[in-house]
């Protein structure tokens, strides 16, 4: 494990402003300059010109600049060799054969996709189940509270028990939270999870029973009926998820073991991730990749958008570890708000980190002890605990809350809205998470922080 | 004399009444049809907040929902051109890349007419419902509009009811139907409603005018009535039989309609019969 040491010096206040410019950007760019934001090559363009002033100002320091910048790009690297490892693996597994979409079928798609999202992450999670549960539905009126439901549940709560679930988690263990800590979330998980299911089927059978003989015309888009019994196609790549999964945890264990030789943990994650990657890519027939309409290219955007964060966020979390006791955010139920209000509009991975160095600035109160220790002594600091599993919960459970609070999100209205599906507007989305997720954040907030 | 009609195409049963009426009108004029469909590419394509990674797979979905909208357009004129054909009367097709209310503003400057489907919905493959194309066409037409609902498709009928209020877009209305032909050969009746029976038929007196200045012999109404001046018309379009109703559209500005439900607004929703505006 690679620990970014802040630096001794005071970060100006300035320097935070390419993190928070550039993550506006990106999240106002897609709506007003749509043809200049399809480009992943000025997605990349931008990146690198957000992240320019951060490296000016970390070469110019003149202690740790360098070193911070070095453990970043390890931090980055690995990352991205997570996300592309599970991407690849998880757009090999298809789920093919008959199914009707009665409420039975869609709970237990639901259920299925909360417990998969912590292995296999969100992302995969969405992008495995989406389609079957699209085309289960795609001849009901009414489903676009399926669509709805599928991204509350699949897409953002069901990914909070593991690092591998949601990006957020994955960059905390990067930065030192160890394997097993998020488990401890379980039971925020399994209310919010549980209660969402709950609410749905209630939905679903009002919906289901109303519509009962409505067809709605097929659409020459509409996929085609699936015939056969249910079942899986590239089941080997579940191996190969146990692997990465194995990968993860073993480079996470031995995280101490490795700390005299810097960077030995990421090279290791990196090799582990690649490979069960590459054996799945040799692996999966092309057809089943075909089925999953499989493309690289969100992981190419993914990666450039990526870059720009893990640049400018360095002098913007140093900042915040400095400043975090100031602020006047002390308390986990605030952390819990703040992070996931932000987690809202903003994606979801920046925010934690965002929140967790705050976090890290309110629990070392202005010793110093822990903000050269990074998250993971955070994890295992007694109040710190308590505020990184605020911000744990608040970042990956509201990125629920809009289509730009987590990557899946809109991934999984866009292939509804192939579907034909139908899936609320923005504000309609807002409304619908407005009415069901804050009351249940409420309750998490009052049971847990 | 209309001698070009613009047919709005997207291969609905809306746009299928819409063309039986074109093809009957064009056979009565000897007019040349013109179908037009549109792919709502601009729309499909519209920036959308998408987050990190989702831009990909919203290409993706573009992508997807264009090449179906061009199938759809394809197949619409397709499908028009046939049954042009089959009817004997003059046709051809333009296929436009572009918003639809702009798009239908723009060809229908240089046509007599312009039919389209009441439920006409161009924009199908992101909206369930397109009021929102209709309402701008018939706010900002320069050119009369035949709006027809799925019920009535084919030859238009003799009675014509045009409700008359002494508006500017009415009397617009009715110099455009006088000149389009429409008029000769059927049997006209004017109607205006009001709380003052004497008043009423002072103006629908002043319409059946309008008329008679082009020649045109009119029958006057005047309805007063406790019911909803919707409900009126509707009431007494059903009473005297009428095939086509002939009206100026939203005679008062956008603004004053949020304050008071259209009449125009409400005709179009509800009626059963073809409705000739001009706005």
């Amino acid at each position: 494990m690679i620990e970014a040491t802040p630096p001794a010096h005071q970060t100006p206040t300035w320097a935070v402003f390419p993190f928070v410019g550039y993550l506006l950007l990106i999240a106002i760019l897609p709506l007003f300059a749509p043809r200049l934001w399809e480009s992943n090559r000025n997605k990349l363009i931008l990146a690198i010109a957000a992240g320019i002033p951060a490296v000016v100002h970390l070469i110019s320091l003149p202690s740790g600049g360098m070193s911070q910048l070095l453990s970043t790009g390890c931090d980055y690297v690995s990352f991205m060799a997570l996300l592309g490892a599970l991407f690849a693996i998880s757009g090999g597994i298809c789920l093919r054969g008959a199914l009707i979409g009665t409420p039975f079928v869609n709970a237990a798609f639901l259920a299925t996709g909360a417990v998969l999202a912590s292995l296999v992450g969100t992302t995969g999670a969405s992008a495995l189940l989406v389609r079957p549960l699209l085309r289960a539905n795609v001849h009901r009126p009414r489903a676009t509270h399926v669509v709805v439901f599928f991204i509350f549940i699949v897409s953002n709560a069901g990914g909070l028990l593991t690092p591998l679930g949601d990006p957020p988690l994955f960059l905390g263990f990067l930065r030192g939270v160890p394997f097993m800590w998020t488990l401890r979330l379980a039971p925020a998980w399994a209310l919010v999870n549980g209660a969402l299911l709950v609410v749905f089927v209630v939905l679903d059978r009002f919906a289901f029973v109303r519509d009962r003989g409505k067809r709605v015309a097929i659409r020459p888009s509409n996929p085609k009926i699936e015939v056969g019994p249910l079942r899986l196609e590239g089941a080997i790549n579940l191996f190969w998820l146990l692997g990465i999964v194995g990968v993860v945890f073993a480079t996470g264990m031995l995280g101490t073991r490795l700390a005299p030789y810097p960077h030995a943990q990421s090279l290791l994650q990196v090799g582990g991730m690649l490979l069960f990657a590459g054996i799945s890519w040799i692996t999966t027939p092309r057809a089943v990749r075909a089925v999953n309409r499989f493309s690289w290219a969100p992981m190419v955007e993914v990666a450039a958008i990526f870059l720009g964060v893990f640049v400018t966020m360095i002098p913007a979390l140093s900042f915040l570890q400095q400043q975090g006791a100031s602020l006047g955010i002390t308390r986990p139920v605030q952390f819990f708000w703040a992070s996931g209000a932000l987690s809202s509009v903003l994606d979801n991975a920046p925010t934690y980190l965002t929140f967790a160095s705050l976090a890290l600035g309110v629990a070392d109160g202005g010793s110093g002890m822990l903000s050269t220790a990074g998250l993971g002594a955070l994890a295992a600091h007694q109040t710190g605990a308590q505020l990184l599993a605020a911000v744990s919960c608040g970042a990956v459970m509201m990125g629920a809350v809009t289509y730009i609070g987590n990557g899946p999100n809109f991934m999984v209205k866009a292939i509804a809205e192939q579907h034909h599906v139908g899936t609320p507007s923005f504000f309609g989305y807002v409304a619908w998470s407005g009415a069901i997720l804050l009351p249940l954040f409420a309750l998490v907030a009052h049971i847990f922080f | 004399m209309i001698k070009e009609a613009l047919v709005c195409l997207e291969g609905s049963p809306s746009s299928d009444a819409a063309t039986r009426a074109a093809i009957a009108i064009a056979s009565d004029f000897n007019a040349t049809l013109v179908g037009l469909a549109i792919v709502d590419e601009p729309d499909i394509r519209a920036g959308t907040v998408t987050g990190i990674g989702g831009a990909s797979y919203k290409i993706e979905r573009d992508d997807a929902l264009v090449a179906e909208a061009r199938e759809r357009a394809a197949d619409a004129v397709a499908l028009f051109e046939r049954r042009c054909r089959d009817a004997n009367v003059q046709a051809r097709s333009l296929e436009i890349v572009g918003r639809p209310a702009a798009s239908i503003l723009h060809e229908m400057e240089a046509r007599d007419l312009t039919i389209i489907g009441r439920n006409a919905n161009f924009r199908f493959e992101i909206e369930r419902d397109d009021t929102a194309t209709r309402e701008e066409i018939l706010h900002r037409a320069t050119r009369p509009v035949l709006l027809v609902p799925e019920s009535a498709g084919g030859p238009l009928g003799k009675e014509v009811l045009v409700a008359y209020d002494g508006s500017r877009a009415a009397k617009r209305a009715i110099a455009s139907f006088a000149a389009s032909g429409f008029a000769q050969t059927r049997n006209i009746h004017v109607a205006t409603i009001g709380d003052n029976g004497a008043q009423a038929w002072e103006m629908a007196s002043a319409g059946v005018k309008l008329f008679s200045e082009a020649g045109i012999a009119a029958e006057t109404h005047n309805i007063v009535t406790a019911l909803s001046n919707l409900d009126a018309i509707f009431g007494f379009a059903k009473e005297m039989g009428a095939d086509l109703m002939v009206m100026g559209a939203f005679a008062h500005s956008r603004l004053a309609h949020l304050f008071h439900r259209s009449v125009t607004r409400g005709l179009v929703e509800r009626t059963t019969i073809p409705l000739y505006l001009q706005h």
